[in-house]
């Protein structure tokens, strides 16, 4: 007999929701706190998944908000939008992926990710494909990663931004689990046309990145990869053609303001059921820039090794990594040096205990002398965490401890006095889970204390949560209530209590009507002006959520 | 040969009068931007001012020098190919771009390396040099003015704590998240301002998109040290945006640090957007124990 595949199907969610912020000060005219959120927004979601036959597939992926809240980023500050600022906001995200056997068209906002050197952060409105014939792969995309914004002084400020056009392109071989290799064309041009007010701090820009990718998986549990890559990159296209820098023609022509580098990324380890181990290497240029990764930081090199290792039947989880990164490696400033090494220990000895151990460290120096002295800060981190469960045939208890000691030491590079930033964490958290009965509170209480020369803060939280669900399990609520008791040096304390809480409920198979409320009430001592100054924020969200299929 | 000796006279004479009427000062930053062709856009980096005296109107070159503290020559202008400027009666100002033309410059040996890879010259203490030449001999017209100034590109901070994709417990998380960063490199003369900035990620948000899009929800500023205390105040419940439960999902966040100086403007040096923000990091909050994965699988198990 034959399965005959359905003709059409549809999976996926589409919803609706609104979401309210409020901010009350006292006294009226502090400012001393800010608003966290926008005071109003709505956000629509439109994901449904649907597919024609065997072969054909049309993803669809809407999320859409009615207002622009851009802090960073080239449309920081943005408020009124013109449509097509608004449909190639990193905020709302339009696209469209239809698939048909091997060939896939991409369509509207695509976040795409062709390696780890090239392209892979920045979202791109436009129209692209990606064909897997056989082993190869060959994928071109072509968009706009940000539209013209005009420079405004405000107020609110708007920074600026040019209208920034991208290209990439991949071709390449693959065969699952097996191997990859391919080569990345990455390219972005700012239009220096494209604003009216030109913003004075942000200038037109070019990039051209080029990078080879290769990964092989061999002798069943190792695995190599590499990445090496070369950009050029042009800082501000405005200032005049170099001809004394060597260009990349027709790709990019050299301008006064443009850098050439190379970088590498190299790993090889081994995975196993039990045991894992890998090193990776990565060294990124000083001059090394591209369009696909906007904030990699240049100019480093790091190196880590990392291990994961199972023992005693499962019982014993380690995983520990080390490294180091270095800084300035071109020497365009003085080199420094960042140390970084973690360590996880967890045991469950038998039904009851169970012990979770963590070191953390990282130490960073820059090279030394005296008066001024280098740079050195060093940071230790030591976690204990012991948790015992027992239960009887009504509650299943659980009863953990956490300690945390954190040492952070900076030095003064003036005096090479070392200054010890010292803090002590002590958390309690019990959790009766009951056997026979549908709801489950937790209470904890924890100890916070940060201690540094001339200065003292205390920290003491107790907090409980509830999670039961009601109307014959169709709803669901989960809430939660802490009270934070805050205190510097000594001045008088602070006050905050938080509530919050979710309730969801399944109207239909497919629709549930979801909520969120919380509230956060602050009321400080007299660590600033105006003494007892107090604000209340609180958050409402509510909306509808729609699941297509079964 | 008469005739040879009296246009070199001639030559000679005027050359004597027009270094009368010209006089010279230049101005350098001590520390400039580490980015040469940065040096163009601020005018507090390099003025080069002519003064002109009796009428006088005549065309010349700018040759510049850097040097280092030991004579060697890291680079000089190739008059060949740079700007002929007229001078007029009265005050001339040159900016760096006029001075420093990077389009005519020749860069030597391991200067050249590193100013066509990164932009910058080595780290070090360097001289600069100038002096008016004629257009067509390139014989210095005047004194040759020089400057010292250090070049050192900074080094933005990088996040250190939260580590990336570190999950942190819900019941810490509530109290109080440390964050530590690496300071900037070199320590600039004036004091580093540190922004501590904090994004939460939304559902079917990825972390950049939520860095550029969505507002802060810590947006902290600190002076003289590389770590902050922050108390959150947020509740850790996920607000549900699946039809089932999602109680169960990681709270979301991405991180950074932005350096500025005093007045607030960011050190430019690192990535592309020239805004002083270090390379973000994510980090997330674990759910509640009692609605944790872990609990109601042992639960199930026991059930």
């Amino acid at each position: 007999m034959c399965l005959s595949q359905k003709p059409f199907s549809i999976s996926g969610t589409a919803g609706v929701n609104y979401e309210h912020y409020g901010l009350s000060r006292s006294p009226s005219g502090w400012t001393g706190f800010t608003p966290r959120k926008p005071w109003n927004q709505v956000r629509f979601t439109f994901m449904p998944n649907i597919q024609f036959g065997k072969n054909f597939k049309l993803p669809l992926n809407i999320n859409i908000a009615t207002r622009a809240t851009n802090f960073a980023g080239p449309f920081s500050g943005i408020g009124k939008q013109n449509f097509s600022q608004y449909i190639t906001n990193p905020l709302n995200t339009i696209g469209a992926n239809p698939k048909y056997k091997w060939a896939e068209l991409q369509l509207g906002t695509q976040y795409l990710n062709y390696s780890a050197l090239s392209t892979g952060d920045v979202g791109v409105f436009g129209a692209g494909f990606d064909l897997r014939p056989k082993k190869y792969m060959i994928k071109f995309f072509y968009g706009l990663s940000q539209q013209g914004v005009n420079f405004f002084t405000g107020p609110p400020a708007v920074t600026g931004a040019y209208k920034r056009n991208n290209w990439m392109f991949q071709f390449g071989k693959a065969e699952e689990g097996k191997y990859e290799v391919s080569l990345n064309f990455v390219k972005a041009r700012d239009a220096v046309a494209s604003l009216i007010t030109p913003p004075p701090t942000v200038k037109p820009q070019e990039g051209f990145t080029t990078s080879f990718v290769t990964k092989a998986n061999f002798a069943k549990k190792w695995y190599i990869n590499f990445e090496g890559a070369h950009s050029y990159y042009t800082k501000n296209t405005l200032l005049p053609v170099d001809t004394t820098i060597p260009s990349f023609k027709p790709f990019i022509e050299a301008h006064t303001s443009t850098v050439r580098d190379w970088a590498a990324d190299a790993g090889i380890g081994r995975k196993s059921k039990n045991f894992d181990i890998g090193a990776r290497v990565k060294y990124i240029g000083a001059g090394f820039q591209t369009p696909g990764y906007p904030f990699m930081l240049p100019d480093r090199l790091d190196y880590t090794l990392n291990t994961r290792i199972l023992a005693w039947k499962n019982k014993m989880n380690i995983t520990a990594s080390a490294g180091q990164r270095v800084n300035n490696v071109k020497n365009t400033a003085l080199r420094a040096k960042q140390f970084i090494g973690n360590l996880n220990w967890f045991t469950q000895f038998n039904d009851h205990w169970s012990l979770n151990l963590s070191y953390n460290n990282f130490g960073f120096q820059s090279a030394s002398g005296i008066n001024p002295f280098g740079i050195k800060n060093v940071s230790n981190d030591l976690g204990i965490n012991p948790t015992y469960t027992w239960m009887n045939e009504k509650v299943m208890h659980l009863l953990s401890l956490n300690y945390n000691y954190s040492k952070y030491d900076e030095r003064d590079i003036i005096t090479g006095n070392i200054t010890s930033n010292n803090a002590h964490t002590v958390l309690l958290t019990y959790v009766p889970t009951f056997l026979t009965k549908e709801f489950t509170p937790d209470f904890s209480v924890m100890y916070f204390n940060n201690k540094l020369p001339l200065f003292q803060l205390t920290l003491i939280t107790v907090s409980s949560g509830l999670s039961m669900p009601f109307a014959k399990k169709k709803g669901n609520f989960r809430g939660q209530l802490q009270y934070n008791y805050s205190k510097t040096n000594s001045n008088k304390n602070n006050n905050n209590i938080i509530a919050s809480c979710t309730v969801d409920w399944k109207l239909t198979k497919k629709l549930t009507w979801n909520n969120f409320f919380s509230s956060n009430y602050f009321k400080y001592g007299n660590e600033i002006i105006p003494n007892n100054a107090s604000y209340l924020e609180s958050n409402i969200r509510t909306g509808l959520l729609y699941r297509f299929g079964k | 040969m008469k005739k040879k000796t009296i246009i070199l006279s001639a030559f000679l004479i005027s050359a004597i009068t027009t270094m009368a009427q010209i006089t010279t000062s230049l101005f350098v930053n001590p520390a400039p931007p580490s980015s040469l062709y940065e040096w163009g856009s601020r005018k507090d980096v390099l003025t080069y001012v002519v003064v002109v005296q009796g009428g006088l109107q005549a065309q010349v070159k700018i040759k510049a020098e850097l040097k280092l503290a030991d004579g060697t020559i890291a680079g000089t202008t190739n008059l060949s190919t740079a700007k002929t400027y007229p001078l007029r009666d009265g005050n001339n100002l040159f900016g760096a771009t006029d001075v420093l033309p990077l389009e005519a410059m020749l860069f030597n040996g391991k200067y050249k390396k590193a100013y066509e890879a990164t932009g910058k010259l080595p780290a070090d203490n360097y001289q600069l040099c100038v002096t008016l030449v004629r257009p067509v001999d390139f014989t210095p017209i005047g004194e040759t003015r020089c400057r010292s100034f250090n070049l050192a590109s900074l080094q933005l901070p990088i996040p250190v704590m939260p580590l990336q994709d570190a999950i942190l417990t819900s019941e810490q998380a509530r109290t109080a998240i440390i964050f530590r960063w690496t300071p900037v490199v070199p320590k600039p003369s004036a004091p580093v301002q540190y922004r501590v900035q904090v994004f939460p990620v939304l559902h079917d948000q990825t972390p950049m998109q939520a860095f550029r899009s969505n507002p802060p929800l810590l947006d902290k500023a600190v002076t003289g040290t590389t770590q902050y205390i922050w108390q959150p105040q947020l509740s850790t419940l996920a607000y549900s945006t699946e039809a089932d439960s999602s109680s169960n999902k990681n709270l979301t966040f991405i991180w950074t640090i932005q350096a500025t100086d005093g007045a607030g403007n960011p050190l430019s040096d690192g990535n592309i957007n020239g805004d002083g923000r270090a390379e973000p990091m994510v980090f997330h909050i674990a759910p509640p124990v009692n609605g944790s994965k872990k609990l109601k699988e042992e639960v199930k198990k026991l059930n």
